[in-house]
Parts: structure tokens; sequence; C-alpha cells
């Protein structure tokens, strides 16, 4: 299996890249109209290969949920940025973290872990900012934290487990 | 009397003009749902307009809606040069060159088959040369617009050989360039040496023009229509368009190829992509009325006069296509699935064949090739198509020996 995704031309069409995937190949041809048609063939052969048809907007948001802006598969670490040695991130808590249920102050985070909780996302659009030292975390927020990059482990073992 | 002739429908003003208007909008309605009706079952448009014009023609029974093709003058004009303008508006030569010698091999391959396919029914037919020069394209050019249409259709796009495929209909389309600018001379038929040789010398000179504004004149040209506005876009697109064809065929080369190099020319502006989207309606709408327009102009009594050299010709353009098939797959070490599909999706013909036909008839060739035309179309465009569909049966008869190397598995 390779991750070379190859390119053809389809004159008068449009553009084909197709990708061999588990289990047969993958093939999204993009017409010079804006459709996308995405095939799969089987490991067997091209035999009638199923086809799903998009429209230019719904490509762009299946290519948007593809490639992660949606929802990421991992957990902890999605994102990880460096700024000149300061570290920011975000990790999920779960039901069953040690910090689920506890409040900051009560978790001691800054003094165990060298890290600042500087934000809490909880549910679909509820945002903590700079959460006060009583705020209880639930399960189910993620929280962003600031710090240097050798801590972060410390915390997500400390808060997330 | 409504005033007839090319300009009979535009100059038709009050008077008589609302029975012309019932008859060209009652004309697009039966051809439109005649071709709907063909559509449930997989046939493409182009034979169907086509059938429509037959039927409501001079030449068969029933209601008739217009006597003569050329009541429909400008609007079929119209409707040629929108098709050629497309075609040079979606051609790239760039598209040909990135397919490397695989495919220009296949698609030479492919030409000379049927090219000589088409010279031999003519020469049997024992028809004059400017007849046999104008058959060869008839019967050697595939319908791109149907094959393209065919492989979305039939969901290949994401098959091995659908590039190559493609590529040999891109190398027809270069070659009916080539072509149409070569036969207008011959057919323009002007007397005496002398003056063949000043009018191919005027047309060289102006198709160089052309290309020459193609390759180094997208800036003025770009600013000369580049506008935010869709609606200005296109009737100055659509004026660029008309303009060139109707220069082209004034200095004897035919408007077919003026409309083409007008469709190159602007394909390299910065507004192509928009007017790309924007000619579309314009080509349909027109083309339609284009193959109308050729189906009234078909003697049906006439068909059976040429129903016998339709029928070899057909023949022996499956068979050449077949052929030309098998070597393509077989350049590119593809299997006979592959072969059994390009050969029978290349065969269907259409636009191409009815513009040069149209183009012949308008020249004062001989008459029959207006029928030969229309019944070849109609069987190819038609059996095409369903053939392409059951490729896998014709694969199954292709020996295996005949594709020594075994496809390779990307």
């Amino acid at each position: 299996m390779s991750d070379q995704i190859r390119e053809q031309e389809l004159p008068g069409i449009g553009r084909r890249y197709s990708v061999q995937a588990d289990g047969g190949e993958v093939s999204i041809v993009i017409h010079h109209s804006g459709r996308r048609d995405i095939y799969l063939a089987d490991a067997t052969g091209h035999r009638q290969p199923a086809v799903a048809t998009l429209s230019d907007d719904q490509a762009r948001r299946l290519g948007a949920v593809l490639a992660g802006a949606y929802f990421q598969p991992t957990l902890t670490r999605q994102i990880e940025a460096v700024v000149g040695g300061l570290l920011i991130d975000w990790v999920t808590v779960h039901a069953d973290s040690p910090g689920a249920g506890r409040s900051i102050a009560d978790l001691q985070v800054r003094r165990q872990t060298r890290m600042t909780i500087v934000a809490i996302l909880r549910g679909e659009d509820d945002v903590v900012m700079v959460p006060e030292p009583t705020e209880i975390l639930q399960a189910g927020d993620r929280v962003v934290v600031v710090g240097r990059p050798d801590d972060l482990d410390g915390f997500v073992r400390h808060v997330v487990g | 009397m409504t005033p007839t002739g090319p300009l009979g429908l535009l100059a038709a003003t009050g008077g008589n003009s609302g029975r012309e208007l019932v008859a060209l909008g009652a004309a697009l309605l039966v051809a439109g749902l005649l071709a709907r009706a063909g559509r449930r079952i997989g046939l493409p448009t182009i034979p169907l307009f086509m059938a429509a014009g037959i039927l409501t023609g001079p030449h068969t029974p029933g209601p008739v809606l217009f006597r003569d093709s050329a009541d429909l003058g400008l609007l079929t004009t119209l409707g040629l040069i929108l098709l050629l303008f497309h075609l040079g508006l979606e051609f790239s030569l760039d598209d040909l060159l990135a397919g490397g010698r695989r495919l220009l091999a296949a698609g030479a391959v492919y030409l000379v088959i049927n090219l000589s396919a088409g010279v031999a029914i003519g020469a049997s037919l024992g028809w004059g040369g400017r007849e046999v020069l104008v058959l060869a394209g008839i019967v050697g050019i595939s319908s791109s617009a149907i094959v393209t249409k065919l492989v979305v259709e039939l969901r290949r796009l994401a098959n091995p050989e659908t590039g190559l495929l493609l590529g040999i209909i891109v190398v027809e389309d270069v070659f009916l360039a080539i072509y149409l600018a070569l036969l207008q001379p011959v057919l323009g038929g002007v007397e005496g040496a002398g003056e063949t040789a000043a009018s191919v010398a005027r047309g060289v000179v102006f198709l160089v023009l052309l290309v020459a504004l193609a390759r180094w004149g997208r800036r003025p040209v770009g600013r000369l229509l580049g506008t935010g506005d869709d609606e200005l876009l296109t009737v100055c697109f659509v004026g660029v368009a008309i303009l060139i064809a109707g220069v082209a065929a004034n200095v004897g080369v035919s408007d077919a190829i003026g409309a083409f190099l007008a469709g190159q020319v602007v394909a390299g502006t910065s507004v192509a992509h928009r007017v790309q989207r924007l000619v579309l309606p314009l080509r349909d709408l027109f083309a339609a009325m284009f193959f109308f327009a050729f189906g009234l102009s078909v003697d049906t009594g006439a068909l059976g006069s040429v129903a016998v050299p339709v029928l070899a010709a057909v023949t022996v353009t499956a068979l050449g296509c077949v052929v030309a098939g098998i070597i393509a797959a077989r350049i590119q070490g593809l299997g006979p699935l592959a072969a059994a599909n390009i050969g029978l999706t290349v065969v269907a013909r259409g636009e191409f064949s009815l513009i040069l036909a149209s183009l012949a008839i308008a020249a004062g060739l001989d008459g029959r090739l207006a029928p030969f035309t229309a019944g070849y179309v109609l069987v190819l465009a038609i059996a095409g198509p369903l053939a392409a569909s059951r490729s896998h049966l014709l694969a199954r008869w292709l020996p295996a020996r005949l594709f020594p190397t075994p496809a390779p598995t990307p």
C-alpha cells in the first residue's frame, strides 16, 4: 500500500486522483464543472465500481471532514502549537479522568504540573475563558492549556489520565 | 409570405411571424421531449434532435413545422459556430502532449484506420473526389460530445483505459481542426489554379493570424472581454465568436474553423473558465436547432437508396473502431475489456459528421451525402452507446492471445 496519489488528466472532463486504499482503489474525479465523482473499486478489479456524485460545495465539506476539521479520532494532542518555547495544547477530559468532577484549585494544576488552563470548551459552543480556580472540570470538557512542552505529559497524567 | 432565406426568422416582424414562432417553439419542444424519452433508455440527444427534424419535416407524413431547413437560417449557423467555438475553448494542446507517445500512437492508429475506411467506402460507391474527401471525415471522426457523456454516464472515469480513450478524442479534435482548415478551399470549388492558390494563401494568412492571436494575444483579448459581469461577458464573447467565424467565411476558410480558433483565442484568456460555463446553455440550444435543421433537410425517400452504403459504412466503422481499440489497449498494456470499452465507445458518430455533411451540402456536393450521413449518424449514435454499455460481451469474444502482456496493476 502506498500513500502516493496518482493524478491523471481526463481531457474534456477534468482530473482524476487515485489512491490505493485497504481493499481497493479510491478515485476522485473532479469535473471542470466542479462536480466530483468518487469511485470505489475493490481489489479484484474495476468491474461495477461504486460511485458517489457530489457537488462542489458538498465535496469541500466532505474534504474538511476527511481532513479532520470537525472531529479528530485521537482525543489527546490534536492541536499542538509551540511558539518560542511556549506550548499551547488542547486535551479532552473523560468521565474516568482523575480531573473529572474536581476543581482547578483542588487539582493544584499550576503547582503540580506547571501548566496553566487558559480556557475550557464545554459542549457545542460554551467557552469558559480564563477559568476561576473554583471551576469544576467536567467529562467532555476540552481544556486549553499553556506551558512548557516538557510539562505536557505530566499535565495529561494528572488531569486526563 | 414571411421573408424567407437565411434571415427569415430574424427579419420576421409582425405579419406572419406568429406562425414562425409557433413552428420554432413546437420544433424545440418536439426535439426536447423526444430526446428526454430517449434519455430514459440511455440514448444520446443528437440523433433524437435530428429525428425530430426528420419527423416534422416535409418528407415525412404528419404535421410539417418547417418546409425548408433554410427557414431556420442563421439560427442553425449559430449552432455550428457555438459547437466549434466550445470545442476550441475546451481544447488544449497540453492535454495532448501530456499524454505522451503512446497516446499519439493510439490516436494516429485510430485515425489512419477510420479515415481509410471512409476513403474506401467513398471510392467503392464511385463518388467524386471531393465527396470522398468529406466522407473520410464523416466516417473517420467520432462524436466528442457523445463519447464524453458516455464515459461519465457509464461510470468509467476511474477505468484504466479512460485517459487513453479521451486522449484519442483529443487527437481526433486536432485532426478535425487541421482537416477543416484544408477542406474549405477544396469545397469552395474555385476555378483555375491561380485563383485556388490565391484563396488558399488568403486562408492560410488568416489562420496564421488567428493562431498567433491565440498564442500571443491573451492580454489584449482578455482585456477586451474582461468584465466581472456575466451578462456583458456573454454578449462580448458571442460577438467575438461570430465575428471571427464570419471573417473566416469571407476570406474563404470555413466559419467552422474560424469559430474553433475563436474558441482557442478565448481559451488563453483569464475569462476562459467563465466563458466555458456561460457558453454551455447557448451551445445546447443552438446546436439542438442545428441538428433539428439537418433532420429537416433529409429526404427520407432517398434514405432507401443509401441504405446499403450506410450499412456498409456502419459495419466497416464498427470493425475499424474495434481493431483500433485492440491496438490502443495493446499499446498501453491493457486487456480485452479495455479494448472493447475503447472500441465501442469511440464508434459513436454525431456532431462532427453532421457539421461536415452540412458544409458539403452548402458547397453543392453530391446531394446523397445528406441522407447518407443522417442514416449513418442515426445508426451509430444510437447503436454506439448501446453497444458501449455492453462492452463486456465483446470483451469475452476477443481472443486472449491478442493481449500478450497482462494488465499492469497500478
